[in-house]
């Protein structure tokens, strides 16, 4: 219990920390909202009147204290483009982005943490450098080039799936996964070679332990020791790691959104950078800090269950 | 093979050769083993490391094909239950595993990590039960209580739900047993399994094997390096050495009549507990081949009449963090108000078993963990109220070997700057005059000197050692603080190095602290005994005092633990129970009263109050 209070409690500072970046450096670019609402030709006169009712003008600390005051209280203004209330808007691209993050990292850990064992198993084997030749093939080409060569493939090619769009899970799941499957694999391939390297060598520590060969001198069967006796003590450093890489996948998405036309939060922030929507900006790079480290958080909880010298320690 | 005998062995291995895959080609780990082992009986094979005996007796449970290695030709017959051999060697893999855990057990070293530390102790109990018996869940649960018992675990319900790191090294040691034992093998291996464990804990053990041995009539192939242990415990010795036998045949016979070389120069190299009886001084180790090395000096306290290290009082706390704030909710008291004198050229040995705080008192002293409070005073100087820069030039005369040579050596540096770096480091010698202070460093050590080139992966255990060695005389200190230096080495190497460290002593007038676990090595090296127990020293004297005449329960304890290396007297007992250890852990605050000792003669002192 102590420990979650800790985390919430350091989780709220780096929050709060982020929400300073994020004030300080939108304020410190050139340009302010008045000048993006009312263009760079507008009438100096009127810019300063409206600088003047958006508050722009004073101090910064009261600034900031009445943009946070309203972030809490779940009150994130408007959107310059879109002329709709941030809040809403939000929510709906976190949702659809939240499909591609959960597809990305299934697809990965399917694909990692088998090829991870295996490589394990055989190290220093052709086994071993096949694993790490798919995995490195993913890493280095480009998430978008991958996002071209499998629209080419699936959507030009076969015609299997439809090359971009975005449909509402709530309304058509099956549509909605047909339309994030694309841009998932090609993020899942690029982050595919870490967690197989970490799987690998976690697995490879993991099996030279000296209770593994005790389980072999049980007489349990090999599967069982690798899968069942081995792999749950592997499995907490790739979490960790697939963890820690949500946050590289943000990054990437935005990227791989636009690709796919698909509109989700990498979207949405692509799309407010381009257009200054300083509002929209503030808010998107809040929100994303904020579900990356809760994302975190739930991983470290995860991982207290599964190891219990952790959750007992 | 099937002779006629009346009793037919239970495992006879014949002409047992294993290869590894080597970068050049294939590495023999055994080449031409054959032994027999007969149902109920023991049968030790004993060998320093490399000598292909933990390889053999993987073999015989087709585990070393997991460890890389293959079984290229031989036999290793084996009878189960009334019926016909069945050659291992030759066995499908699918088979095998039936076996396993089965009709054959095995034991491995490290009990910290034998068990999974994420699965439950009656999960691991019981899973084997399960494989081989088909046993529902229940009946399992209710076995593996059973088996917990049988080990004499105390509480086994409870520890069905336990994890393993809320066991003890020696609580685990027994669930490892007890997983070994559930299926009522015929033939327990057991491959040095309590050489990762205190004495105490050791005679615990060794006596629980023999006894479940006796009970269900089971065979052992007990593998070790430690001659003390084959001596209780063996009913036939089978020796080897480099991946070969050396020799084998009753346990009496090896070690009142060995016949090869080999046999006679590991019994020459074992310290045996009592053999200084009646000596003065420290002595080395008489080996065959070896030059007959020279006699130690007496303590020479009493000459200078003034102490090289003086320490008083000494206490050192670790804080235990915990609750919202991290707050100290308590504190390990890992040395406790220790005190103790060590004169010029005398060698004052600290004995315990682990966690007693041996190792944190030597460590306090060169002041590597800040001591909480006492008074240590070297050469006349006050350490503890030493600044950095003072303290780093006091280091100069009190130098430390560590336990591990593997890990206190730079991988990435040669040798001779290993040995040369604290010379630099004190600016005590340059040019030419430190090349020569080197080779006499490695002259005296007995380390050829085209070493100086190589780099620490190249060299043997022994041979790290000597060189840690060198690095610590390369500073002409008064005192050497010998942190386990030789518990990691060979017997026979370890003969070597507790030579070699008493011949410095003689020759640079060195003062040792030897910190160490082992009875009897420490009866071989030291003037004087302190032996420490939850970070006190409860009895501290001559040598003499502490062998001879021990006086705290705890001494007699430690002393009656130690495995005597003499078939002919065999001390172990099959009925130690358990004893868990109390902790060194306290509340904050919480004052300990102060040691009163009571000198029961002169310089031999006992703790009165615990």
């Amino acid at each position: 219990m102590a420990y979650l209070v800790n985390r919430l409690m350091s989780v709220a500072l780096t929050l709060f920390l982020i929400s300073i970046v994020t004030f300080g450096i939108t304020n410190i670019l050139p340009g302010d909202v008045a000048m993006m609402i009312m263009g760079t030709q507008s009438n100096p006169e009127a810019l300063e009147g409206l600088r003047q009712s958006l508050g722009l003008n004073d101090p910064l600390l009261v600034q900031y204290g009445r943009w946070i005051g309203g972030m809490l209280s779940g009150n994130w203004g408007e959107s310059l483009l879109f002329n709709e209330p941030i809040a809403p808007l939000i929510a709906q691209k976190v949702l659809a982005s939240g499909l591609i993050v959960v597809m990305t990292m299934m697809m990965a850990l399917a694909f990692a943490i088998p090829l991870g064992v295996w490589a394990a198993r055989h190290r220093d084997r052709w086994q071993d450098t096949t694993s790490s030749t798919v995995a490195l093939l993913g890493l280095s080409m480009p998430d978008f080039f991958i996002g071209i060569m499998l629209i080419l493939l699936f959507a030009a090619g076969l015609g299997w799936l439809p090359s971009s769009g975005f449909v509402d899970p709530a309304e058509d799941f099956l549509g909605a996964v047909r339309h994030a499957f694309m841009p998932s694999l090609a993020l899942a391939l690029g982050l595919m070679a870490h967690l197989t390297r970490m799987t690998r060598s976690a697995m490879m520590g993991i099996l030279n332990q000296e209770f593994i060969r005790v389980a072999r001198a049980k007489g349990l069967p090999e599967r069982t020791v690798v899968w069942g006796y081995a792999l749950p003590n592997a499995i907490g450093p790739v979490m960790t790691v697939a963890g820690l890489q949500i946050g590289y996948l943000f990054g990437s998405i935005i990227v791989i959104e636009s690709l796919f036309s698909y509109t989700g939060m990498g979207w949405l922030t692509y799309q407010a950078l381009l257009n200054r929507d300083i509002p929209l900006i503030q808010s998107t790079i809040f929100v994303i800090a904020a579900v990356v480290m809760l994302v975190n958080l739930a991983v470290d909880l995860l991982y207290r269950v599964i190891d219990p010298r952790i959750r007992l320690g | 093979m099937l002779d006629q005998t009346p009793q037919q062995p239970l495992v006879s291995i014949e002409n047992l050769r294993v290869e590894f895959d080597g970068e050049s080609g294939p590495i023999v780990g055994v080449k031409d083993v054959s032994f027999t082992v007969n149902p109920g009986e023991t049968v030790c094979v004993v060998g320093e490391s490399g000598s292909g005996k933990s390889v053999t007796s993987l073999s015989l449970l087709r585990l070393v094909e997991f460890g890389g290695g293959r079984i290229v030709s031989g036999r290793l017959w084996f009878r189960p239950g009334e019926g016909e051999a069945i050659d291992l060697a030759q066995m499908p893999a699918e088979k095998m595993i039936d076996l396993r855990g089965d009709r054959i057990g095995m034991i491995f070293q490290e009990p910290m990590t034998a068990l999974n530390p994420v699965f439950t102790i009656g999960r691991q109990l019981t899973d084997g039960l399960r494989r081989h018996r088909g046993l529902p869940a229940s009946e399992a649960d209710a076995r593996a209580i059973e088996l917990l018992r049988e080990v004499r675990l105390p509480e086994p319900e409870r520890r069905l739900r336990q994890y393993p790191h809320e066991l003890s090294g020696g609580m685990r040691q027994r669930v490892v047993i007890a997983m070994a034992m559930a299926c009522r093998p015929q033939l327990l291996i057991a491959d040095e399994p309590t050489t990762a464990l205190d004495v105490t804990i050791q005679a615990e053990i060794l006596g629980l094997i023999k006894r479940l041995k006796r009970e269900f009539g089971m065979a052992v192939l007990f593998i070790t390096h430690d001659m003390a242990v084959v001596a209780q415990l063996a009913d036939r010795v089978v020796v080897m050495r480099h991946g070969e036998k050396v020799e084998d045949g009753p346990v009496e016979r090896i070690f009142a009549d060995p016949q090869a070389d080999y046999t006679k120069a590991l019994l020459a190299s074992v310290p045996k507990l009592g053999e200084m009886r009646g000596k003065l001084a420290p002595e080395p180790l008489r080996i065959p081949g070896a030059p007959e090395p020279a006699a130690q000096k007496p303590a020479s306290r009493s000459e200078t009449g003034r102490a090289v290290l003086s320490v008083k009082g000494l206490t050192t706390r670790f804080p235990v963090k915990g609750g919202l704030l991290r707050r100290v909710v308590a504190n390990v008291h890992a040395v406790e108000n220790v005190s103790f004198e060590l004169g010029h050229g005398e060698t004052l040995a600290l004995v315990g078993e682990s966690g007693c705080g041996k190792s944190t008192t030597a460590r306090s002293i060169l002041r590597l963990v800040e001591p909480t409070s006492g008074d240590v005073v070297m050469d006349g100087q006050d350490i503890l109220g030493l600044d950095a820069g003072g303290l780093r030039r006091a280091r100069r005369n009190m130098q430390m070997v560590f336990q591990d040579p593997f890990a206190s050596l730079n991988p990435f540096m040669r040798l001779r700057k290993q040995v040369a770096e604290p010379i630099l480091n004190f600016d005590l010698a340059r040019g030419s005059e430190l090349d020569d202070r080197i080779a006499f460093l490695f002259d005296r050590v007995g380390l050829p000197r085209d070493f100086m080139r190589r780099f620490p992966h190249e060299l043997s255990g022994g041979q790290r050692q000597r060189v840690a060695i060198a690095r610590a005389l390369s500073v002409n200190p008064k005192l050497i603080i010998a942190d386990e230096a030789v518990s990691a080495l060979d017997v026979s190497v370890q003969a070597q190095v507790l030579n070699l460290l008493m011949e410095l002593q003689a020759e640079f007038g060195l003062s040792y602290l030897f910190i160490s676990h082992d009875m009897a090595v420490v009866e071989r090296v030291s003037h004087r005994v302190g032996v420490m127990y939850l970070g006190r020293i409860v009895e501290i004297g001559s040598r003499a005092d502490i062998f001879e005449d021990p006086r705290h329960s705890y001494t007699r304890a430690l002393l009656a633990g130690v495995p005597i290396a003499d078939p002919t007297k065999r001390t172990l007992k099959e009925s130690i129970e358990f004893k868990p250890l109390p902790s060194p852990v306290f509340p904050v605050g919480e004052a300990r009263p102060a040691p009163v000792y009571e000198e029961v003669a002169p310089g031999h002192f006992v703790l009165g109050n615990e």
